[in-house]
C-alpha cells in the first residue's frame, strides 16, 4: 500500500467547467424533486390520526437497526430471497456511504477547510470495499430477476382474489412494470459503474498511481483487462468515458429523484415501519377513545399516521398472502391486497394539496381502492400476516378497525348479528342461561370452590366453549379432575363469568367487548386469588394482553404451562406412558399470539408420545378457521374450510394416530373437519388434556390418599 | 311530521324457571328482558321513513313500564329514534292490553303524531290487541299484520299490504293518521351496536305519569281491566313413547300397551 496523495480517483478530470456546472444543476434538481416527494409523503402521513408510538425512540431505533442489519425478518421462510436482498441492501448502503464520503471531501471539507482524506491507503481500502459491494449488489439483483422471471412463485403473482377481471382495479400489471423498471435501472447503475471504473483504468493505464493499484478494485481491473484484450486503447477509453459517465450519473440521479414516488421509497418507509412496530400488534387491539363518536375506520383519514406509514412500507413480497388461511381456501381476502388497496386509496386521496370531500374518503365499498365487506369478514384474525411481514406491516388492527365501522353500520352476517345480541343478553355465545355455565361440574365426584366466596390460589377462567359445548365439557371435567388430584387450590367464577370477549373484540363489536371485559374485570377484582389459569387460548389472550388496558392486571397462564410444571414437580404423577405417534396443532392464540409453542410440546414428550411436526408448525401454524368471530359465521359452501385444509396436511404424516390440540375451538373445528376429510378411522383429534388423562389413574390415587 | 312507535319490553324465560307464589306469573328472577321482536321491525319501518328524507320526520318511541324498560328504550334511541317516553305508575301493574291501549291513546293525544306503529303482538303475552285498542280509543283507522307499507310523509293516506292466512296478501288503502301493527319480516332491522346504546344514554327518556296525560289510577290496573290473569301454570305433560322394531314387534308392543291401558 502507499499513502501518497496521488492515489485517488479522478472525479471531473477533462470536464469542461460548463459540464460540471450542468451536472451540479441536475444534481440539485434531483435533490429538489426528492425533497418535494418526501414532503408530499410526510404531508400524507400527517393527515392521519395521532398515534402514541413516539415512545422509547432509542430502543425502537436499536431494534430497527438490528432487524435491518441481520435481515432476520427477510430470511424467514425464504432464505434465498432474504440473502439476495441482504446483498443488495449491503451493497446499496456501502455504495451510498461511499458516495457520501466523496461528497463530504470534495464538496464540503476540501473547499471549506482544505481537508483531504480520500487518498492513499484509505482510498485503496475504500475502492476494494465498494467494488465488492457493487458486486454483491449485482449478484443480488440478478437473483431477484431470476426469481421473478423463472421461479413463478404464487406469492409474487399480483392476481387479485377480491376483484373480478374487468373491474377497474383488477389489473396490477403496473406493479409488475414498476418491479422490472426498478430491477433494471438498479442493475444498470451497478453495471455501468463497473464499466466506468474499467474504462477509467484503461484510459489512465499509463499512470502508475492508477494502474499499479488497479487490483484494489478487482472487478474493475478484470473488466479493464477484458476491454484491453478486446482492443480498447487508452484514447478510445478516454473518448468513450464521458458518455458512459453521463449515462451512469443521470441514471443515478433519476433513481434518487424517484425514491419518494416509487417502490424505492421502501428504503425509508420499511425502516420507519420497523421502527414503529408494535410488538403487541393484533394481540392487543386499540381502544376507542371515550369521546370518539364513531368506532372504527370509515374514511382514509381515520387511519393513524402509523397505519398510513405501514401501507407505504409494504414491498408486495406476498409473504402475508402466502400465510393467510383465508386466502389459502379461496376466500376473497389477501392481506397484501387490503394493504395495497388502501395504499392506492391514500395516495390518490391524500397526496393533493387540498383534502377531498369527506364522502370521497370512504374506504368501504366496491369502488377503486375501497375494501369489500366480504373481504373484511373473511379474516380470521389469526395474525399469520402480521407475524410474517418482513417490514412490520400490521394488517389485523386495520382490518378490525374497519370491521368496527361495519358493525356500527350493521353490515354483517345475520347469524353473527344474532350471536352478538345473544352474547349481550346472556353473556355467552351459546345463548344458554347464565345459571347453566357451571353445569358441567355437577357430574364431578367433588365440589369445586366458588372463588367469589373464598380465597383460592388459582382461579380457573373456563370460557364459553369449554363450559357449554358438550364435547368440550368432557375435557373440562378431565382438567378439573387433574387439578383436584394434583392438590391445586382452585376455584371458578360460576355464573358470574362472562364470555371473555376476545373474539367479540376481533369481530369489531367494541362496545360489547368493553361491557364484557369490564364486567369480568370487576368480578375478578372482587375475588382473592394468586393467578388465573384457562384452557382457552382466546380468553388467555384477551385477559393477558387486553384487560390491562381496562384496568385489569392479572397473572394468567395457559393450562399447558401449569400442567407441565405439575408433572415436573411430581404433583401430577404419570402412571403410564403413551406410545402414540402424534402431531400438534398450535392454536393461533396460544402460539403466534403468545409464543406458547414449547409447553404443549414438552408435555406431549413427557407423556411418551412421538411428536411429528406438520409442515406448518409453531409460528407458521395454520389457523383452524374459527378465529376473529368466524366460528359464528357459516363458511361459504363449495370452498374448502381451513380446518379441512389442515386435516389434509396432517394426513400426510405416515402412521399418525392422534392430532393433538390444546384449544376448545380447535377440538370442535377439527373433529368436524376430520369427519369429511377421508382420514376418519386413521387418526383421531384429541385435546392434550385427554392424553394426560389417559396417563393418570385417579382411583388408585384416591384410594391411597384415603389410606395414607 | 311525527311517527309514534309503541314498544314493549318483553320477558323471556330462563332455564328451569319457577312460578311466582301467587301463581299469576313467572318469578321475576327467572325472566330475561328484551325489546319485543316485532317492535324492532316497527321501529325500523319508522326509521326508513325518517331516513328517506323528503320531509323532517320525528320518531318518538313510547313504552308503558317500570324503570327497567329504559334499557329497551335506549336501544331504540341507539337505533336512531329522536325521543323516548316512558309512562309508569305503580297502579298500572296488572293492566290488560285494552287498558294499555287507553294509556297509549292518551299519549297520542298529547303528541299528535301523523302515524302510530306498533308490533302485531308481544312475544310474551301475545294478545295482539294493544295497537288495535289504541286505535279504538283514538277513533282512528287501523290495519293489523302489515307486511308492506307505502307511505309518503304528509300524505292523506297510505297503502299497506296485510298478511292473511294461507299466504294471501290484502292490499288496503288507509286514511291517515292511522295505527298500523307491523309484522315480522317487513324490513331488516338494524343492529344497535353497544357503543350506540351507551351513547344513547345521553339522550333523555321522558318519564310521564298518569296525571300528565289526564288519566288516573281509576283508568288502569287490574281493577279497571276487562280481563285479568287468574293463574299461570305448566300443564302436566302428556305421555308419548316411540315404538321401535319390526312391524310385527311394533304391533305386539302396541297390543301390550293397549292391554295395560285397559287394565287387562
Ligand atoms: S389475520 Fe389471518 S386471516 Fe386475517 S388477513 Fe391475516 S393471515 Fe389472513
Ligand atoms: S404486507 Fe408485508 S408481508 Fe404482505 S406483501 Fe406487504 S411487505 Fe409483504
Amino acid at each position: 500500500m502507499d499513502n501518497s496523495k496521488e492515489i485517488t480517483r479522478v472525479l471531473f478530470e477533462n470536464f469542461q467547467p460548463q459540464a460540471i456546472h450542468l451536472f451540479y444543476a441536475i444534481g440539485y434538481l434531483a435533490i429538489a424533486v426528492f425533497i418535494y416527494g418526501v414532503y408530499v409523503q410526510i404531508r400524507k402521513y400527517r393527515r392521519g390520526k395521532p398515534d402514541g408510538s413516539w415512545t422509547e425512540l432509542f430502543k425502537r431505533f436499536v431494534e430497527m437497526v438490528k432487524t435491518m442489519a441481520t435481515h432476520r425478518t427477510l430470511v424467514r421462510r425464504d432464505k434465498s430471497a432474504g440473502r439476495a436482498h441482504g446483498l443488495i441492501f449491503l451493497g446499496f448502503v456501502l455504495l451510498f456511504i461511499g458516495t457520501a464520503t466523496i461528497t463530504l471531501e470534495y464538496d464540503i471539507l476540501e473547499p471549506l477547510f482544505g481537508i483531504k482524506f480520500w487518498y492513499g491507503n484509505f482510498y485503496l481500502l475504500f475502492s476494494l470495499v465498494l467494488d465488492l459491494a457493487g458486486l454483491g449488489l449485482i449478484v443480488g439483483l440478478i437473483y431477484m430477476m431470476y426469481r421473478r422471471k423463472w421461479l413463478h412463485l404464487p406469492k409474487l403473482d399480483y392476481k387479485r382474489v377480491d376483484r373480478q377481471e374487468g373491474d377497474p382495479d383488477f389489473d396490477r400489471s403496473q406493479y409488475r412494470r414498476e418491479d422490472w423498471a426498478f430491477l433494471w435501472s438498479f442493475i444498470l447503475i451497478g453495471i455501468t459503474g463497473f464499466i466506468l471504473e474499467a474504462t477509467r483504468l484503461v484510459w489512465l493505464n499509463d499512470r502508475p498511481a492508477v494502474w499499479d493499484y488497479r487490483m484494489w478494485s478487482p472487478v474493475g481491473a478484470l473488466l479493464a483487462h477484458i476491454m484491453q484484450a478486446l482492443g480498447m486503447t487508452s484514447e478510445s477509453a478516454g473518448a468513450f468515458r464521458p458518455y458512459l459517465w453521463w449515462f451512469h450519473g443521470l441514471l443515478s440521479l433519476t433513481f434518487i429523484a424517484c425514491i419518494p414516488y416509487t417502490k424505492i421509497k421502501h428504503i425509508f418507509t420499511a425502516a420507519a415501519s420497523l421502527m414503529f412496530k408494535d410488538p403487541l400488534a393484533g394481540r392487543r387491539l386499540p381502544k376507542v377513545p371515550d369521546d370518539q363518536k364513531t368506532a372504527g375506520y370509515k374514511t382514509i383519514t381515520d387511519l393513524t399516521w402509523k397505519n398510513l406509514l405501514h401501507l407505504d412500507a409494504c414491498t408486495k413480497c406476498g409473504r402475508c398472502q402466502e400465510a393467510c388461511p383465508a386466502n389459502a381456501v379461496g376466500a376473497p381476502l389477501s392481506p397484501r391486497d387490503v394493504i395495497l388497496s388502501l395504499r392506492e386509496f391514500a395516495n390518490h386521496a391524500l397526496s393533493a394539496k387540498e383534502l377531498p370531500k369527506e364522502a370521497e374518503l370512504d374506504i368501504h365499498g366496491k369502488d377503486v381502492g375501497q375494501v369489500f365487506m366480504e373481504t373484511l369478514w373473511s379474516c380470521r384474525t389469526c395474525l399469520a400476516c402480521v407475524e410474517i411481514c418482513p417490514v412490520a406491516v400490521e394488517h389485523v388492527p386495520i382490518i378490525v378497525q374497519m370491521r368496527r365501522n361495519l358493525v356500527e353500520a350493521g353490515e354483517m352476517e345475520p347469524l353473527l348479528e344474532k350471536t352478538l345480541q345473544t352474547i349481550h343478553k346472556t353473556g355467552n355465545s351459546f345463548g344458554e342461561s347464565k345459571r347453566k355455565r357451571a353445569n358441567w361440574t355437577k357430574e364431578l365426584p367433588f365440589e369445586i370452590k366458588d372463588a367469589r366466596a373464598e380465597p383460592v390460589d388459582v382461579l380457573w377462567f373456563v370460557g364459553d366453549y369449554a363450559s357449554f359445548d358438550p364435547r368440550n365439557q368432557k375435557v373440562t371435567q378431565s382438567f378439573a379432575k387433574l387439578m383436584h388430584h394434583a392438590g391445586v387450590n382452585f376455584g371458578l367464577l360460576f355464573e358470574s363469568e362472562l364470555n371473555a370477549g376476545n373474539d367479540v373484540r376481533r369481530v369489531g363489536e367494541e362496545g360489547l367487548y368493553e361491557l364484557l371485559a369490564s364486567s369480568n374485570i370487576g368480578t375478578l377484582q372482587a375475588c382473592d386469588f394468586a393467578s388465573i389459569v384457562t384452557t382457552d387460548p382466546h380468553s388467555f389472550n384477551t385477559i393477558r394482553n387486553e384487560y390491562p388496558d381496562f384496568g385489569g392486571k392479572f397473572e394468567i397462564e395457559h393450562y399447558t404451562t401449569l400442567v407441565k410444571r405439575l408433572i415436573e414437580t411430581g404433583q401430577v404423577k404419570l402412571k403410564k406412558k403413551l406410545d402414540y405417534r402424534v402431531t400438534f396443532h398450535d392454536p393461533c392464540h396460544l402460539g403466534r399470539y403468545n409464543k406458547g409453542f414449547d409447553a404443549p410440546r414438552e408435555v406431549i414428550k413427557l407423556l411418551g408420545c412421538e411428536l411429528v411436526e406438520m409442515g406448518r408448525n409453531r409460528d407458521n401454524s395454520f389457523c383452524c378457521g374459527a378465529g376473529g368471530g368466524r366460528i359464528w359465521i357459516p363458511d361459504p359452501v363449495g370452498i374448502e374450510k381451513p380446518s379441512a385444509n389442515r386435516m389434509k396436511e396432517a394426513g400426510q404424516i405416515e402412521g399418525l394416530q392422534v392430532f393433538v390440540v390444546s384449544c376448545p375451538k380447535d377440538l370442535t373445528m377439527f373433529e368436524d373437519a376430520l369427519k369429511t376429510s377421508g382420514f376418519e378411522g386413521q387418526f383421531v383429534v384429541r385435546e392434550l388434556i385427554e392424553l394426560i388423562d389417559e396417563c393418570i389413574e385417579y382411583e388408585v390415587w384416591e384410594d391411597s390418599a384415603v389410606t395414607a | 311530521m311525527k311517527i309514534l312507535v309503541a314498544v314493549k319490553q318483553v320477558a323471556a324465560l330462563d332455564e328451569d324457571f319457577e312460578i311466582r307464589a301467587d301463581e299469576k306469573d313467572v318469578d321475576e328472577d327467572f325472566l330475561l328482558y328484551d325489546l319485543n321482536e316485532w317492535d324492532d321491525f316497527s321501529l325500523e319501518e319508522a326509521m326508513k321513513i325518517k331516513e328517506a328524507g323528503t320531509t323532517e320526520v320525528e320518531v318518538v318511541v313510547v313504552s308503558v313500564g317500570p324503570d327497567r324498560v329504559d334499557e329497551s328504550l335506549r336501544k331504540c334511541l341507539a337505533k336512531g329514534a329522536d325521543r323516548a317516553i316512558r309512562v309508569w305508575d305503580d297502579s298500572i301493574e296488572g293492566s290488560d292490553a285494552i287498558a294499555i291501549g287507553r294509556i297509549l291513546a292518551a299519549i297520542a293525544k298529547k303528541e299528535a303524531p301523523d302515524m302510530i306503529f306498533a308490533g302485531v303482538q308481544s312475544s310474551d303475552q301475545a294478545y295482539a290487541s294493544t295497537g288495535i285498542s289504541t286505535a279504538a280509543y283514538l277513533n282512528w283507522p287501523h290495519a293489523a299484520v302489515v307486511a308492506d307499507l307505502q307511505y309518503q310523509p304528509g300524505n292523506k293516506s297510505a297503502v299497506v299490504r296485510r298478511e292473511l292466512e294461507g299466504g294471501l296478501l290484502q292490499e288496503v288503502e288507509i286514511n291517515c293518521p292511522a295505527v298500523l301493527t307491523i309484522q315480522l319480516g317487513i324490513n331488516k332491522p338494524r343492529y344497535a351496536s353497544l357503543r350506540g346504546i351507551k351513547q344513547a344514554a345521553a339522550k333523555p327518556i321522558e318519564e310521564v305519569t298518569l296525571a300528565d296525560i289526564g288519566l288516573s289510577g281509576s283508568d288502569v290496573g287490574v281493577g279497571n281491566s276487562m280481563s285479568h290473569v287468574r293463574r299461570m301454570y305448566i300443564p302436566a305433560k302428556g305421555r308419548a313413547e316411540m315404538i321401535e322394531g319390526t312391524i310385527a314387534e311394533q304391533a305386539a308392543k302396541l297390543i301390550q300397551i293397549m292391554n295395560e291401558f285397559k287394565g287387562v
